[in-house]
């Protein structure tokens, strides 16, 4: 399954990543998952597809990664790769102000579309301006005013040494476990008719909360 | 490999992708995106017919294309789609087509390999089916000579 709930017993986190063409994407992924980082550059086709098992807070969690491709072809195409995930990793160039300002783009399409998706800002090719300071493009503290504004986190990474990679993902995964329960797929589900009747007469006893999960608010 | 070959498209989104594109081809100008974001949806459908018909327009705006970052997505797309239909010959060689291009190219390797995978399964178990039919007929070749014995 690619995309999120449980299966098994075991949590499912779509995770997307958006942003434009080159800004790392895709070496974002391949460290992490393979722990590898190559050089030379491969646009993405569409999209590419990979999963991770993780633990976060205890509990067994599988990331199931879609990495889009940011070139303009797919961009109407890749609101289909975001549909129903649950973290979206927007990665921009810290080296490129133009990817920095893509990000607005994908962040009004979240807010609209996929009210249960949490944003991360990524900041990409950290390695770079540790190299050399003025190859920075984007202040951290201007990314860092969108982060709050968004309530979310912000991170500077590097693909090529490493530097903060796994931390994007861990927190991606600690943050659903935490609020797991204010997701749709983890929700009581429905029951048959038979099973509900008897859960509702039982729940009139105590009150009316549960019969709600259930679907019958009416019944108030 | 097997979450992007199995993924389906929402049928709301075929249907709008279907619209846009039927809208640029009653005014009689299609653009190349339209054509391929249609295209696309139709690989990825449920119905084998969809398919082939994605996989005939991406043949078209193959033989159109003008440069070859396009030609590598149709042709990935088109391996894609012969991959759903199981027409496995067919999706080897345009994944082989797309290597020449790019070679290396991580998703195309990943396909090929995919598609080897279940051709030679199938080969297997093809031969099975002939070896199956190869003994029953040496059993009734061997009964027949017991008959004529008698
Ligand atoms: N120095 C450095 N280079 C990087 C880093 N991450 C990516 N790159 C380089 O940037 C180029 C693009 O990386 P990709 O990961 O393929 O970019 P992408 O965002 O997936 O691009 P699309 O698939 O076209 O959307 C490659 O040449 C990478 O080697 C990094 O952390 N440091
Ligand atoms: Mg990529």
């Amino acid at each position: 399954m690619a995309s999120s709930g449980s299966k098994d017993g075991q949590l499912q986190i779509k995770v997307v990543l958006l942003g434009a063409a080159s800004v790392g994407k895709t070496c974002l992924v391949s460290r992490y998952v393979h722990d590898r980082f190559t050089s030379n550059y491969q646009n993405t086709i569409g999209a590419a597809f990979v999963s991770k098992k993780i633990e976060a807070l205890g509990k067994r969690v599988t990331l199931n990664i879609w990495d889009t491709a940011g070139s303009e072809r797919y961009q109407s195409m890749t609101k289909m790769y975001y549909r129903g995930a649950r973290a979206a990793i927007l990665c921009y160039d810290l080296t490129e102000r133009t990817s920095f300002d893509k990000i607005r783009y994908w962040v009004g399409e979240l807010q609209e579309n996929e009210q249960h998706c949490r944003i991360y800002l990524c900041g990409t090719k950290k390695d770079l301006i540790d190299n050399d300071t003025r190859t920075r493009a984007v202040p951290q503290n201007e990314a860092g005013i969108i982060a709050q504004d968004l309530r979310t986190e912000h991170f500077e990474t590097s693909s090529l040494t490493g530097e903060n990679v796994e931390a994007v993902f861990q927190r991606i995964g600690e943050d659903y476990v935490r609020n797991m329960h204010s997701y749709p797929e983890n929700q009581p589900k429905q029951e048959d008719d038979t099973q509900q009747a008897f859960h509702i007469g039982k729940s009139e006893e105590k009150g009316t909360t549960s019969s709600c999960a259930l679907g019958s608010c009416f019944k108030r | 490999m097997e979450s992007i070959l199995n993924e389906e498209v929402d049928p709301a989104d075929l249907k709008r992708f279907e619209l846009m594109y039927n809208e640029q081809v009653r005014r009689g100008q299609v653009s190349e995106k339209a054509k391929f974001e249609y295209a696309w949806c139709l690989v990825r459908s449920k119905y084998i017919d969809d398919m082939k018909e994605g996989v005939a327009l991406l043949e078209d705006l193959f033989k159109r294309a003008s440069d070859d970052g396009a030609r590598r997505d149709y042709l990935y797309y088109m391996s894609v789609g012969y991959t759903r239909i199981k027409e496995y010959p067919q999706a080897l060689k345009y994944v082989k087509a797309l290597l020449k291009i790019e070679p290396g190219n991580h998703q195309a390797l990943q396909l090929e390999k995919f598609i080897n995978k279940k051709m030679t399964k199938e080969g297997i178990m093809g031969m099975a089916i002939v070896g199956g039919a190869a003994l029953a007929l040496g059993g009734l070749v061997s009964l027949g000579i017991a008959l004529a014995k008698k």
